[in-house]
């Protein structure tokens, strides 16, 4: 806060009273540019406008913070893969940029139906960048707006959409159908 | 016969992890009293093998990587891959898109100069003006996620365009924030620019003489701040930038103490007006059509060619040097960050001012030690 | 020291047993109910009001979570500095420091004006113990900044030493300029001579008290190492100085000192200048005459304790909003800017009272 002019005691410019005068001007500017930057923070005091309201957001209490809905529709939050309309093209796993899905898929009973066996995320990699959803042909992963997704344990972090491995009934099952179709083509 | 005083320099360290640094670094400091005889700078601690790492992405998946360069000012570093790839490919960008480009550009360079202002207030210690500025680049933030979905890693450009168009609203906000910012820009000049305190901790302070700039490659607003009037805006414009009316601020040569800590603050300061006209000129002349030439298909292959891109990020000088061989992974991208300029002159900038000076010619400086290390 | 019990008489005087209670007894009790009732919670409603109010200026909350409003917040802060674990014992310096830093506070309960049956020690010299209480303060934290083996703790230790001799000048004379329009350094001449009228304060009396009341103010935020002087302690660059090594109970210790004194010199502030504790309207003579002393106590202290509060607050103000002053300029300020408004005060307060004396 304030000072002298620049310059010490032994560059006296001019006379003493320019001097003086200088140093007189110079405490004056220190008390008007401290009122000044006082002044500034009155309104904020005082007053509750909308140019000086308090902007602290006290998450998590719903008086001020945002929700999921709150955000843009653009935002990109935690994924979600909606497995009955996913291929099994696996162009996520191979685009995105730190590897952080992981799928494996299978032809069920014929070309058309694809069975999906793991679709894992891991989100302790992910980026969330969004291109995985971009790539997305059936548009079946999309990211929601939903932030809050912290966990205790580590390996809580990957979510899971995959059917799960087949098993060994299924595959018999599989192949009955695929016999039964194979029957009636041969009938037709 | 009085014996003189036997003293010694003191020998201190500063860093990696510092209250005053911008980043992982460290400083090798020798002091007489408070005053800093000599100073070592020891950058590298924030690696991360950016460069090589891209060497192993698809193309799309490159900009997410891009983008984390420089995470204040995330898309200069998207622009700087996608104009090279657009260079070597021949891609054309529609006007639509370039106009998106161009609105991002400036509102990541108020975004990211709003941080130096916060740095630098922090370290005068005026915590007032950091809350009030932090409050209103977080308006911006907003901003970036209505358009894009993410408020600081944008992942928006695509080679040719950008990912998706601006939303409904997009452009009245932007009009909205340039006039909250005329606003408020008044309002730190009230409270924080002519304080009387703030102006004695930075005058004189850290000057950064032309020939020093020049010798050592300074770009950006610190050259600026000393005369040199150079921005890759004026002298390679891009994306659209030479159809836009604007000024760019250099600082006076006549003004004392030319290229100090004082005039490159306010320099930034007046980057910022200069930044809202071009908002302005650019939301209003925006003109609808279609946001990307090409539809971004999974396996997209960059033809053989090199390209060597320069912007103007928020920093300086950003360059990058793109190697193609044709295939779907990059072969080599190296970038040029303004901000190694900066860390090679600081030994020089340390000699001479107080220990309580460094942190104010440290913020001063912007120095990005992310984009420095890569 | 007869006046040494004499405050807590009023409070005491219902119950039978407290008439057999030696002297002495009742006074190192009284002593150390002030110091319970005083330091202690004085740097929990300083760092309270610290937090609060430049949440206020900062468009920003504030504690508020930690019982209604935050008024609790002082205790959570409390408890967790005090349960930290220790990160080594004390050494010798540090427990010299603890001494030295313990006899400066408890030095100014002593002398603590807070109404006017509240004085335990009114001496001639009375106005003049806190002043020399804050170089003790100072003393005894250079010390320990000193003692510490890194360049923090040396910076700042000499740098609370620079500061400290350098706003001691002003302070000092700036004291001597109210003791002149009073006639005395007793706290009770110093009340006495401003009634309870504003325009009766020493501040406004002349333009030379007036300079005078705003140097001792400021003189003391030198003094002190109060924001936005507070370049002794800056976190930016030394870390906090002669606090950066130090955690848990030796903090809490170190920062309630800093608040205290802060306190003290504002309570001082407007003893010295700002009409003490004297009720507006005459209500203190009015009670004096109505012989309920624990009333008035009440009241002074309620008086006197909301006239510091709007001191702390226009402080606290100048000090968010500005920034911090290097070291070099603070004392630069104080030698050439509040030595030489201080002696023109002093000058121009003795003129004027030896005028009124002809």
């Amino acid at each position: 806060m304030g000072g002298v002019v620049t310059g010490g005691p032994a560059m006296m410019r001019g006379s003493v009273f320019s001097t003086i005068l200088g140093y007189l001007r110079d405490v004056l500017w220190g008390i008007r540019s401290v009122w000044g930057s006082c002044l500034t923070a009155i309104p904020y005091l005082f007053g509750s406008g909308e140019l000086s309201k308090e902007v602290t957001e006290q998450y998590p209490d719903p008086i001020s913070s945002k929700i999921a809905d709150d955000l843009p529709p653009r935002s990109r939050g935690f994924l979600v893969n909606d497995i009955e309309r996913c291929t099994g093209c696996k162009e996520c796993e191979r685009q995105c940029p730190v590897q952080c899905i992981c799928v494996e898929a299978e032809p069920a009973t014929d070309d058309t139906k694809i069975w999906v066996s793991v679709f894992d995320i891991d989100f302790s990699k992910c980026v969330f960048c969004g291109i995985c959803a971009e790539v997305c042909q059936p548009a079946s992963l999309k990211h929601t707006k939903n932030f809050e997704g912290a966990v205790y344990e580590l390996p809580e972090l990957v979510a899971s959409f995959g059917r799960g491995w087949v098993t060994p009934e299924q595959r018999l099952k599989w192949a009955k159908l695929r016999q039964q179709i194979e029957d009636d083509r041969v009938i037709l | 016969m009085i014996e003189s005083l036997k003293t010694d320099l003191t020998q201190w360290e500063i860093g990696p992890y510092d209250h005053s640094l911008p980043g992982p670094m460290l400083l090798r400091l020798r002091l007489d009293g408070e005053l800093i005889v000599a100073g070592e700078v020891e950058t590298g601690f924030l690696h991360r093998g950016l460069e090589k790492a891209l060497e192993r992405q698809l193309w799309r998946s490159a900009i997410p990587y891009a983008d984390r360069l420089d995470p204040e000012g995330a898309l200069f570093g998207e622009l700087a891959l996608c104009l090279a790839v657009e260079e070597i490919a021949a891609l054309a960008v529609p006007p639509r898109a370039q106009s998106i480009r161009v609105i991002l550009s400036e509102l990541t360079r108020i975004s990211a100069h709003m941080g130096y202002i916060v740095r630098v207030a922090r370290a005068v210690g005026s915590e007032t003006m950091v809350h009030y500025v932090l409050r209103d680049r977080e308006k911006i933030l907003d901003l970036f996620e209505l358009a894009t979905g993410a408020r600081v890693s944008l992942n928006f450009l695509r080679f040719g365009g950008v990912q998706a168009d601006v939303t409904e609203g997009f452009i009245e906000r932007v009009l909205e924030i340039c006039e909250l910012l005329r606003i408020r820009l008044k309002e730190y000049n009230d409270l924080f620019t002519y304080n009387h305190a703030f102006i004695k901790r930075t005058r004189g302070i850290g000057t950064i003489a032309p020939e020093l700039a020049r010798a050592f490659g300074v770009t950006g607003p610190n050259a600026r701040a000393s005369g040199i009037s150079f921005d890759v805006r004026k002298e390679h414009p891009y994306s659209g930038y030479d159809f836009l009316d604007f000024e760019v601020p250099v600082g006076r040569r006549e003004s004392q103490h030319l290229g100090d800590a004082n005039h490159r603050f306010l320099l930034r300061l007046q980057e910022i007006s200069t930044s809202v006209e071009i908002l302005k000129q650019s939301a209003e002349a925006i003109t609808s059509g279609p946001f990307a030439l090409r539809k971004p298909e999974e396996s997209f292959e960059v033809p053989r060619g090199e390209a060597y891109i320069r912007i103007e990020s928020s920093r300086g000088l950003l360059g990058c040097h793109l190697v193609s061989d044709g295939g779907a992974y990059p072969e080599r991208i190296q970038f040029r960050p303004p901000s190694l300029a900066l860390l090679s002159v600081l030994p020089q900038l340390v000699r001479g001012i107080r220990i309580e000076d460094l942190p104010v010619v440290l913020a001063t400086l912007d120095i990005g030690v992310a984009e420095a290390d890569r | 020291m007869n006046a040494q019990a004499m405050w807590l008489n009023p409070w005491i005087s219902g119950f039978s047993f407290a008439e057999s209670v030696p002297q002495w007894l009742l006074t190192a009790c009284g002593l150390v109910l002030i110091y319970c009732l005083v330091i202690v919670p004085s740097g929990a409603v300083m760092g309270y009001l610290e937090r609060k109010l430049s949440a206020d200026f900062q468009a920003r909350v504030g504690p508020n979570r930690a019982g209604p409003a935050g008024v609790l917040q002082p205790v959570a802060d409390l408890l967790k500095l005090l349960q930290k674990q220790a990160s080594r014992d004390w050494n010798w310096r540090e427990a010299i420091w603890l001494l030295v830093h313990t006899m400066a506070l408890y030095s100014t309960v002593a002398v603590i004006p807070l109404g006017s049956l509240l004085l335990l020690v009114d001496t001639d010299m009375s106005a003049f113990l806190p002043f020399w209480s804050a170089l003790v303060l100072a003393l005894g934290t250079m010390f320990l900044g000193l003692s510490q083996g890194s360049v923090p703790g040396w910076f700042g230790g000499i740098r609370v030493a620079a500061q400290a001799l350098a706003g001691a000048f002003p302070a000092l004379i700036a004291l001597l300029c109210a003791g002149i329009r009073a006639g005395g350094f007793r706290w009770s001449e110093i009340a006495a001579a401003q009634s309870s009228s504003p325009l009766l304060w020493t501040a406004a009396a002349n333009p030379f008290q007036f300079i005078a009341f705003f140097v001792f103010v400021i003189s003391g935020l030198v003094l002190l190492g109060i924001p936005p002087m507070d370049a002794a302690f800056s976190a930016p660059d030394i870390h906090g100085g002669v606090s950066s090594h130090l955690s848990g109970r030796k903090l809490t210790v170190f920062r309630l000192g800093r608040f205290y004194g802060f306190l003290l010199w504002s309570v001082i502030a407007v003893v010295l200048f700002l009409g003490g504790w004297e009720l507006p309207f005459g209500l203190s003579t009015e009670l004096r005459n109505a012989d309920s002393p624990r009333l008035l106590q009440i009241f002074e202290l309620c008086w006197l304790l909301s006239k510091t509060f709007l001191l702390v607050l226009v402080v606290t103000w100048i000090a968010k909003v500005n920034p911090r002053s290097r070291v070099d300029q603070v004392t630069d300020f104080a030698w050439r800017v509040l030595s030489p408004f201080s002696l023109v005060a002093l000058i121009g307060a003795s003129l004027v009272a030896g005028w009124g004396a002809l």
